[in-house]
Order: structure tokens, then C-alpha cells, then sequence
């Protein structure tokens, strides 16, 4: 799965999940409201019926004549009598109990008004503990279903993501396989031209065409600069990186030797100030890139006859053009492949995307200050 | 001192308890004789009195009312019962006494008293 691909999908699925949990917890707990105060007004009911059993008992025992009357006494249930002054009478309450009682959370209370007054009795309550099994049961029922849902969104989610990012991974495959056919087929005639223009140069008669030379020369090395970063971003993840204790200075003053036609045909400025042998620890071909990149845009984005400072020290590589500069809004995301903050010279984008990687890789730093129509100034610092 | 007040009390008690039973003993001589000669079911009309009143100061006053001038809209028995009993005389006694005897009455045969709990 490609990186972006796999980003994509877990910001769908976080995205899809959240919402998804969302409404289900609402829709549980107005669910779980609902049926609690369904299975509290059940019980109400109950101890209201239990309330009228023992309001017709008050009656039997107002009719009897014996000589003790044997208030009635319900198993879970606790009740009492009050006349109509709300006087309490008699009740199974261990103390005497007033009408207005401080009512507990946990207990359903019932006050039936009695007419007549059977044994003088205007009011009676009835109260019994709530029975929370039930509530209990429907708390671990809609916990197991939220769970049940859970999962089943989760794996639709998944599959569902699969398919939205589809199209995207499609693209992105062509895309790649674009490269990588572009790239095969580039290379047979890029050294073709590049191996005759320096025959040519060696061993040929070129003083009347030698403008013309250095143009198809400069075009060829172009074309394969390109070529090299195409290759270098199709077989990054798969390129075995061969350190070793580069001459950093070296490098730099051959590849100056490689643009020096590019940049003459520009008219720049160039000043080159290295410190001698300077060392690190790098592929060589990551090397070549990062500096190929920074040095390739500072010429192509320079002004003519304007000014390109190259400077290598024992910390760091640093380039500086006088060229058009980039926005400060496209600044922060001018590392991103592909991404072009000016269009008027030719290219893909992926040049500093090349450079990104290898500072990353390597755990270098990469600062970019630019102004627009002044100037770039990149560095890149390692520690030693 | 403490003596003193302990023979107070006591005394006191004793007075008490005496016109407890002088009351007692009045109300049956004037009301309960004439009940229980006639026949006359007491506990059945008390029972009537608290269905409908539910408290004593109310049963209280309702059979005041109707000692007072007994007529049978101030009873509250039916008036089938007429038909059976004679209607009550006037009774010849101050407003004190007479309350207190309707007291004595409700006292006697007060149901609320047997209620208990099955053990």
C-alpha cells in the first residue's frame, strides 16, 4: 500500500468511524433513556396495583369486627396510613413515617387517596427499592450491540475505504509506471547524445558550430539530469545505498564543471568558495542529487547575467541565486513532489522533493529563505 | 423537696386517674346504657362516622352537631334505620360534658387501636 494511500484511508476511517460512533452513542443513550423510564413506569404500575390490593384490604379489615385486625403486609413492599389530616395512623415503617417524606433516589413512591376513609384513612403510600436487574440487563445488552456494531463498521469501513481511495492508488500507480517506462526509455538516447557531443568536442572539427555544441550540450546534460531524478524517485524505496567517506569538495567542483555550460549560456556570475576536503558519509549518488538539484534551479530560476554563490564548509552546503524567488505562500510547501511555485521554466516539480529525501535519509537540515524577485538561499548543515 | 414532689405527682395521678373514671362512669350511666338497652349497634355508627370523617375532631363535631338537635338530616345513619330506632332525644347536658362523653365514645370504640402487624 502506498504511503499516501495508507494515510488517506486511516483519515476516511477516523473521520468515517468517529461520525459513525457518534450517532450510534447518541442513538444508544436515547434508546437506553427511553427504555429505563419504560421499565421504571413497569414497576410504578406494580406498586400502584399493590397500592389498590391493600386499599380493598383496608376495607375487609374496616368491615371486621375482631378483636385484632392484621394490617396487611406486602413481601418488597412498605406502606402507611394517614388520615385526612395527613396524620400518620399506622404503616410497616420501623419509625413513624410523615406523608411528605424525603423521597430516596432509589425507591418508587405511591400516595393513593382512599374514598371513604375505611378505617379513617385518607392517604395511603406505598413505596419499594427500584429492581435494577432489569436496568442492568438493557445497560449490558446495548453495550454488546454497540460492540456487535463496532466491529461490523469497522470491517464495512475498511472495505469501504478500500474503494474510495482506489481511484487515487489507480492514479498514482499509472503515474508511476509512466515514470518508469519515460525513465527506461530515455536513457539509450540521453548517453547516445551525451558520449557523441563529447567525441565530437575531443576528437572533431566544432570551432564553426561550437555555440550550437554547447546548446545540444546543455540540453543533453538537462535531459539527463532529469532522467537521473526520474530514475532516483522510481527506485528510492528499492535502492541500495552504497556509503562511503566522500570529498564533498570534489564532488561540488566537478558538478560546477558539469553546469558550467548552463550556466555561461546565462551569463551568471559564479563564485565557488569550498574548504578543502571536505568529508561525509554518504552514497555517492545521493550526493549527486542533492547537489545537482540545488545547483539546477539556482541556474534555472536565476536572472541573466545574475549571481550564483556556491559555499561549502566543513558544516554545511549552501546556494545562493539572485533569481526570481519563491512566495511566502508556496514556500512551505515547495517540497512537495510535483509542486511548482513558478511555472515559466520547464521541469516537474520533483527536484526538491529529491532533495527532501536525501536531507531526511541522512538526517540533515534543509532551511529555505526566499524573497520574491531578489533570491533563494538554501542551505543544508550535517552534523559532524 | 424531692419528697414533696414525688407526693405531688402522685397525688396528681391519683386525681387524674379518678375523674378518668368518674368520666367513664358518667358517660356509661347517661349514653352507653341507653345503647346497650336498645340495642343499638355503637362500634356500627362509630364505624359510619370514621368512613366519613376519617379524623376524631371531625367525627367530633359532626356527632356534636347532631346530639345537639337530632334530626335526621344530622345523622348520618340511613334512613332505614329510622325505621328500627327511635330518633334520639335531646339530651339534657352542657356543651363540656357532652363533648366529653362523644370523646369517651370515639375513645371506646376506636378500631385504629387493634391494628397490628402479622407477627
Amino acid at each position: 500500500m502506498l504511503r499516501s494511500e495508507k494515510r488517506s484511508l486511516i483519515r476516511f476511517l477516523i473521520l468515517y468511524l468517529g461520525s459513525t460512533f457518534i450517532l450510534f452513542s447518541i442513538a444508544s443513550w436515547l434508546f437506553y433513556i427511553s427504555s429505563k423510564h419504560h421499565l421504571l413506569d413497569q414497576q410504578r404500575e406494580s406498586i400502584k396495583y399493590e397500592a389498590e390490593h391493600i386499599k380493598s384490604q383496608l376495607r375487609t379489615l374496616h368491615q371486621s369486627n375482631a378483636a385484632k385486625l392484621v394490617y396487611p403486609n406486602h413481601t418488597h413492599i412498605q406502606s402507611a396510613i394517614y388520615d385526612l389530616d395527613k396524620t400518620y395512623i399506622f404503616g410497616t415503617f420501623k419509625t413513624e413515617q410523615p406523608l411528605d417524606i424525603n423521597k430516596y433516589e432509589n425507591r418508587l413512591y405511591h400516595t393513593l387517596k382512599v374514598e371513604p376513609y375505611y378505617l379513617g384513612v385518607a392517604y395511603l403510600m406505598v413505596t419499594k427499592d427500584i429492581d435494577f436487574e432489569p436496568i442492568g440487563k438493557l445497560q449490558k445488552n446495548i453495550i454488546l450491540f454497540m460492540l456487535a456494531a463496532g466491529v461490523f463498521f469497522v470491517i464495512l469501513g475498511y472495505f469501504l475505504g478500500k474503494l474510495f481511495v482506489a481511484p487515487m492508488r489507480d492514479a498514482i500507480k499509472q503515474m508511476n509506471h509512466f515514470i518508469q517506462d519515460t525513465t527506461h526509455e530515455l536513457n539509450t538516447p540521453i548517453s547516445t547524445i551525451l558520449t557523441n557531443i563529447e567525441m565530437i568536442e575531443t576528437f572533431g572539427k566544432h570551432e564553426e558550430n561550437s555555440t550550437e555544441l554547447k546548446r545540444i550540450e546543455i540540453a543533453s546534460k538537462t535531459l539527463n539530469r532529469i532522467y537521473d531524478d526520474l530514475t532516483y524517485i522510481n527506485l528510492n524505496h528499492k535502492y541500495h545505498r552504497n556509503i562511503v567517506n566522500l570529498n564533498m569538495s570534489t564532488l561540488i567542483e566537478e558538478r560546477m564543471v558539469y553546469f558550467s555550460a548552463m550556466a555561461e549560456a546565462k551569463g551568471l556570475n559564479v563564485t565557488v568558495n569550498t574548504d578543502p576536503d571536505v568529508m561525509l558519509q554518504i552514497d555517492k549518488n545521493d550526493a549527486i542529487r542533492l547537489v545537482d538539484n540545488l545547483i539546477s534551479n539556482a541556474i534555472k530560476y536565476n536572472r541573466s547575467k545574475g549571481f550564483l554563490h556556491v559555499t561549502l564548509t566543513e558544516e554545511q552546503f549552501l546556494v545562493k541565486d539572485t533569481g526570481t524567488g519563491i512566495g511566502s505562500k508556496d514556500l512551505s510547501t515547495i517540497l512537495q513532489r510535483f509542486k511548482r511555485a513558478n511555472k515559466s521554466e520547464g521541469g516537474f516539480g520533483i527536484g526538491l522533493d529529491i532533495v527532501n529525501q536525501v536531507v531526511i535519509s541522512y538526517d540533515f537540515a534543509l532551511e529555505m529563505n526566499s524573497k520574491e524577485a531578489e533570491g533563494t538561499e538554501v542551505s543544508v548543515k550535517w552534523k559532524k | 423537696m424531692e419528697k414533696i414532689v414525688m407526693v405531688l405527682s402522685f397525688l396528681s395521678l391519683f386525681l387524674y386517674a379518678e375523674e378518668l373514671n368518674t368520666q367513664e362512669h358518667s358517660f356509661k350511666n347517661t349514653c352507653l346504657s341507653c345503647h346497650q338497652q336498645q340495642q343499638i349497634p355503637s362500634a356500627l355508627i362509630y364505624k359510619r362516622y370514621l368512613m366519613k370523617y376519617s379524623t376524631n375532631k371531625r367525627m367530633e363535631d359532626a356527632m356534636f352537631i347532631y346530639m345537639k338537635d337530632p334530626k335526621k338530616e344530622h345523622s348520618i345513619m340511613p334512613a332505614p334505620f329510622f325505621l328500627k330506632f327511635p330518633m334520639k332525644e335531646n339530651v339534657d347536658l352542657d356543651d363540656d360534658t357532652l363533648r366529653k362523653h362523644i370523646k369517651t365514645y370515639l375513645e371506646l370504640f376506636d378500631i385504629k387501636k387493634k391494628l397490628m402487624l402479622e407477627e
